[in-house]
């Protein structure tokens, strides 16, 4: 078998499987007397539960409350805290909370339980959107104040001080929706008992974070739990955190019933009762000299945490540690505040909270840039921040920073500067330019500190297995794995294996998240290979790995000093559209993007990830509209809540800068979430111009295009 | 749950649906997405149904000697936008229809029964005064489309009815304009459309009509409206515009994004009515950027 080079294009490896229906997800399997499962959920936003009136239920068929945890467990899901209840007890925070779990063998019997379950409520008035947080209306949801997290960074002189220098003051609010992670698969898990453990098979990101988190609901130990991942067909970081949601109760009535129960959501119930995006006010006050330059910008940063935290804390300081975008400011304070609203809780989404501060700081900065007269990307340019370059966390950029080269090659692909002169504003055609990064893999010294990652290669005469926790959701996992394992032992990717993970086979490589699988697990299974190789001809044996965190990046996770990431991804991105002046609808005509992702090592993936990535960024700006209204959700099917088909936006043009990075394996680092990071700024900067309009929220649909042409007249 | 049946030919299904108020299912395209009740779980209609897409007495179109073009209640969006016989308006609305999946599985006759006024065939059909035959074991009859659909999901199809064909008179434009705004490029439910067609005569207005849809509870034609550009001449048009607009504006009645509907439909009138006087080559106004 001829050996595969890191850089050889090849067929995906689940490819096929997928393509002619053979893969076997969770809806898929089946086992002996399986039941089935509905959740019994909250139809109001915030009030107390006064009773649940369940139907007679047949033989065979179960209700499954908190009553049903055992005295040595706890009703309690563990993610980064343990505020979010397995079940509703008392009282109901969102709509869609959990209250129950109807269980029996025929979902037609299931059904009608379900609808004729009754429960009576005495509903208070519940905090929907952050104002509604601020304001404390309906009372505070938690503590005192609604805020369930909040941290600030300051670098250079107080802003008091640089305001007191600044000769005008620019301040702006700029507000993005939530989205829905429209994962082609719908959440899904099902429970049994093999050989004296609970096991799970579930459609997940993470599966040592579903046995973490579930295990104290029984008082056992994660270890005590199995949880083999199915094929996951996408997730978006839908399936994060959230199927310890699906898992929880599912594990409180395997407890009980003691027989496999199978749990799966349909499109309505993943639309309207999962995690979504969380909704952001940013608001930057940004003190200027009289010549339009920066003396620094004070920002306040509000991310809706919906009613629990679960990962908000560190969606959060992710959002806070890229408010400042590519830029090295003299000065900057931003404070980032997670409001506790009764909306489902917002969790992970490809950018993690990124995106919003992100989208936040380009637009801002364009709309400084066209009051001073510079063109946005001339202006952006010259902040840059460089090689050594102080960032907003005190910390220092250590690798080289190719943005200078990345918008060169984006700016002349496209034309840019041409079209921005010819194009005048308001002509009906725009062009529009961000500038973006990631931080890749968990925050600071969270890779050494919370995770300490382990991976390992199993050798059996000629073939190696790859033993990690690592999931492939639909990214590419599988294939850039086995290719990094090939590629560093010098055999055929055909040789790997690589299984869907099973919590007691593999090693806990950490969350498949952070756009650190590559980056980090990658590294590790290249560390395992390079030792294997030499000691190849030792016959069959394993070789394990524990991470080791790179030297100089220094961390203090109390007061958020210092290098918040070991390496970042960075990106440009020119929209160019042309606006229906009847109608309002923006056709986007063009769309060029450069990414700097340290070393491809699958080009074919990566081209895959970046036309994903920037039509999700631009669907996010463009139409994907979830409405909360009342603490409902408004958008309810793929037809109303609607993402971009194949057919909206034009072929795309994209580049590659080579940067290889020190620590990740044949130079790669991170690039599923920087790629959705900024198509989104540049795309309103294009509809901007286009249309002479100033635009400070997304999405922006035609109806709210029209709002705003009528707030510029 | 009710009852499901086959017919296996037209009598037999107006035999059952006398009987017993089965309703038709087609494409289902509508009706299975209503009845759905989730994975695992067989649709349920709280009332008997009939599956007729096996009835080709339904099928087909055809053109009749006086150049009215009729279409079977069966045909899909794909053989209607497809068919030279079919007016571009209404095969503009066809071709625009959901996705392909849809376009071949969907039937005119369901789009005109579900009288959604988001619905994409009736616009146009209106526009063009088409005629419904209905059929029972009494024999025919025919209606206005504009006066089957009363309102949002409601006809005046009875119980012992079926629809059996639409019926689209002759007539020849000297400009034709349609647009549907989706919330996306392709297979997009319509937030708004119109249709509109004018036949101008040695520089007289001598046809002017306008069909709005989903901006109201049902497709929405105002013959007043209409009556207000009809016989006037195209250089007469930037005075009777603002007038017209007005009128056009108080018939509609959207209930959602009204601004945008309103300006939206104001907008893209105007456009049509000055491309007429401005002398614009006869034919298809407009298009997509």
């Amino acid at each position: 078998m001829p050996v595969t080079g890191i850089d050889d294009r090849i067929v995906r490896t689940d490819a096929a499987a997928k393509a002619r229906g053979e893969a076997k997800y969770a809806c898929d399997l089946s086992f002996p007397d399986m039941l089935y499962a509905y959740m019994v959920r909250s139809s109001i936003p915030r009030g107390t539960i006064d009773s649940v009136k369940v139907p007679t239920l047949p033989d065979g068929y179960y209700f499954i409350s908190a009553e049903d945890i055992p005295p040595e467990g706890k009703n309690e899901l563990w993610m980064i805290q343990k505020d979010w209840r397995c079940f509703a007890e008392g009282d109901v925070r969102y709509v869609g909370e959990t209250i129950g779990l109807l269980v029996g063998p025929d979902r037609n019997m299931l059904k009608y339980l379900l609808d004729h379950l009754e429960i009576k409520y005495t509903e208070g008035v519940p905090a929907v959107t952050i104002d509604d947080a601020i304001a404390c209306k309906g009372g505070p949801i938690v503590g005192e104040d609604n805020i369930h997290c909040q941290l600030y960074v300051e670098k250079g002189k107080p802003m008091s001080e640089v305001f007191a220098e600044a000769d005008s003051i620019f301040e702006e609010t700029i507000e993005t929706g939530f989205q829905e992670h429209v994962h082609l698969e719908t959440n899904a898990a099902i429970v049994t008992e093999e050989d004296g453990h609970y096991v799970f098979y579930v459609s997940a990101q993470c599966p040592f974070y579903v046995r973490k988190s579930v295990a104290g609901l029984l008082g056992l130990n994660p270890e005590d739990i199995i949880v083999r991942q199915t094929t996951t067909g996408g997730a978006f970081g839908g399936k994060e955190h959230f199927p310890d949601v699906l898992c929880g109760p599912l594990l409180v009535a395997e407890h009980r019933i003691h027989k496999p129960i199978k749990l799966i959501f349909d499109r309505e119930e993943d639309m309207l009762y999962s995690v979504k995006r969380h909704p952001s006010k940013v608001t930057y006050k940004t003190a200027l000299d009289k010549d339009g330059n920066i003396l620094g910008i004070e920002g306040l940063v509000y991310y809706n945490c919906g009613a629990y935290l679960s990962s908000s804390y560190v969606v959060l300081q992710r959002g806070v540690f890229h408010a400042n975008g590519v830029y090295d400011f003299p000065n900057t304070y931003v404070k980032g505040i997670g409001v506790a609203t009764n909306t489902f809780p917002s969790d992970a989404f490809r950018g993690f909270g990124a995106p919003q501060t992100l989208f936040a700081i380009e637009t801002h900065l364009d709309h400084i840039a066209r009051k001073f007269g510079f063109d946005p990307a001339e202006y952006k340019s010259r902040y840059f921040i460089k090689q050594g370059g102080e960032t907003i966390t005190n910390g220092h950029i250590v690798e080289r920073v190719m943005l200078p080269e990345m918008m060169k090659q984006v700016v002349d692909a496209s034309d840019y500067f041409r079209k921005a002169k010819e194009y005048g504003t308001g002509s009906g055609k725009g062009i529009g330019i961000s500038f973006y990064n990631h931080g890749g893999a968990f925050t600071g010294n969270g890779e050494q500190a919370i995770i300490k990652a382990h991976a390992r290669l199993v050798k059996t005469g000629g073939r190696v297995r790859i033993e990690v926790g690592s999931t492939e959701m639909g990214q590419g996992f599988q294939t850039a794995l086995r290719k990094i394992a090939a590629a560093t032992l010098g055999i055929s990717i055909d040789q790997i294996d690589y299984d869907n993970p099973d919590t007691s086979k593999v090693c806990d490589s950490g969350p498949t998240a952070a756009s650190r699988s590559t980056m980090i697990v990658g590294r590790l299974v290249q560390r395992c290979g390079e030792e294997m190789k030499e000691r190849w001809d030792e016959g069959d044996f394993s070789v394990e790995k524990e991470y080791e965190h790179p030297e100089g990046h220094p961390w203090d996770q109390s007061t958020f000093r210092g290098d918040a990431y070991l390496g970042y991804g960075w990106g440009c991105a020119v929209v160019e559209v042309e606006a229906d002046r009847l109608t309002n609808e923006i056709k986007v005509t063009g769309i060029w993007s450069s990414h700097d992702i340290g070393h491809a090592i699958d080009e074919l993936i990566v081209h895959g990830q970046i036309n994903g990535g920037i039509a999700q960024s631009i669907g996010y700006a463009a139409m994907e509209k979830m409405e909360n209204r009342n603490g409902h959700f408004r958008q309810s099917s793929m037809s109303d809540y609607v993402i971009p088909t194949s057919m909206e936006f034009p072929e795309q043009k994209w580049f590659l800068v080579e940067n290889p990075y020190q620590w990740g394996p044949f130079g790669a680092k991170g690039m599923g979430e920087l790629v959705f990071n900024g198509a989104d700024a540049a795309y309103i900067d294009a509809v901007e111009r286009a249309l002479g309009i100033t635009v400070r929220r997304i999405p922006m649909p035609p109806e709210d295009i029209e709002e705003a042409l009528a707030d510029a007249q | 749950m009710g009852m499901t049946y086959i017919p296996s030919a037209l009598s037999e299904a107006l035999q059952l649906r006398a009987g017993t108020g089965a309703r038709p299912l087609a494409g289902g395209t509508d009706m299975m997405v209503q009845a759905k009740r989730g994975i695992g779980l067989a649709p349920e209609f709280p009332y008997p149904v009939m599956i007729i897409s096996g009835l080709d007495e339904l099928k087909g179109i055809k053109a009749r000697e006086d150049g009215t073009v009729e279409i079977g209640a069966l045909s899909t969006p794909a053989e209607i936008a497809a068919s030279p016989l079919v007016p571009w308006h209404v095969r503009m609305a066809a071709a625009g229809m959901g996705a392909v999946a849809l376009r071949n599985s969907a039937t005119i006759g369901g789009n005109i029964g579900n009288a959604s006024p988001k619905g994409d065939l009736p616009q146009p059909l209106i526009l063009l005064e088409a005629e419904v035959i209905l059929v029972s074991m009494h024999g025919e009859k025919k209606m206005l489309l504009d006066d089957f659909i009363l309102g949002s999901k409601k006809t005046a199809l009875r119980d012992d009815e079926l629809i059996k064909s639409i019926l689209i008179p002759p007539h020849s434009f000297t400009y034709s304009y349609y647009r549907k705004i989706g919330m996306r490029r392709a297979n997009a439910i319509s937030k708004l459309s119109l249709s509109a067609a004018a036949v101008v005569k040695d520089g007289e207005i001598v046809d002017f009509r306008a069909a709005s849809g989903a901006a109201g509870p049902k497709v929405i034609r105002s013959h007043e409206a209409e009556a207000m550009i009809k016989g006037h001449r195209t250089e007469e048009i930037p005075d009777i515009l603002d007038g017209f607009l007005a009128a056009w504006d108080g018939a509609i009645s959207p209930h959602a994004m009204p601004v945008y509907r309103r300006n939206t439909t104001k907008r893209m009138l105007s456009f049509f009515l000055e491309s007429i006087f401005n002398g614009s080559e006869p034919g298809i106004i407009g298009g997509e950027v």
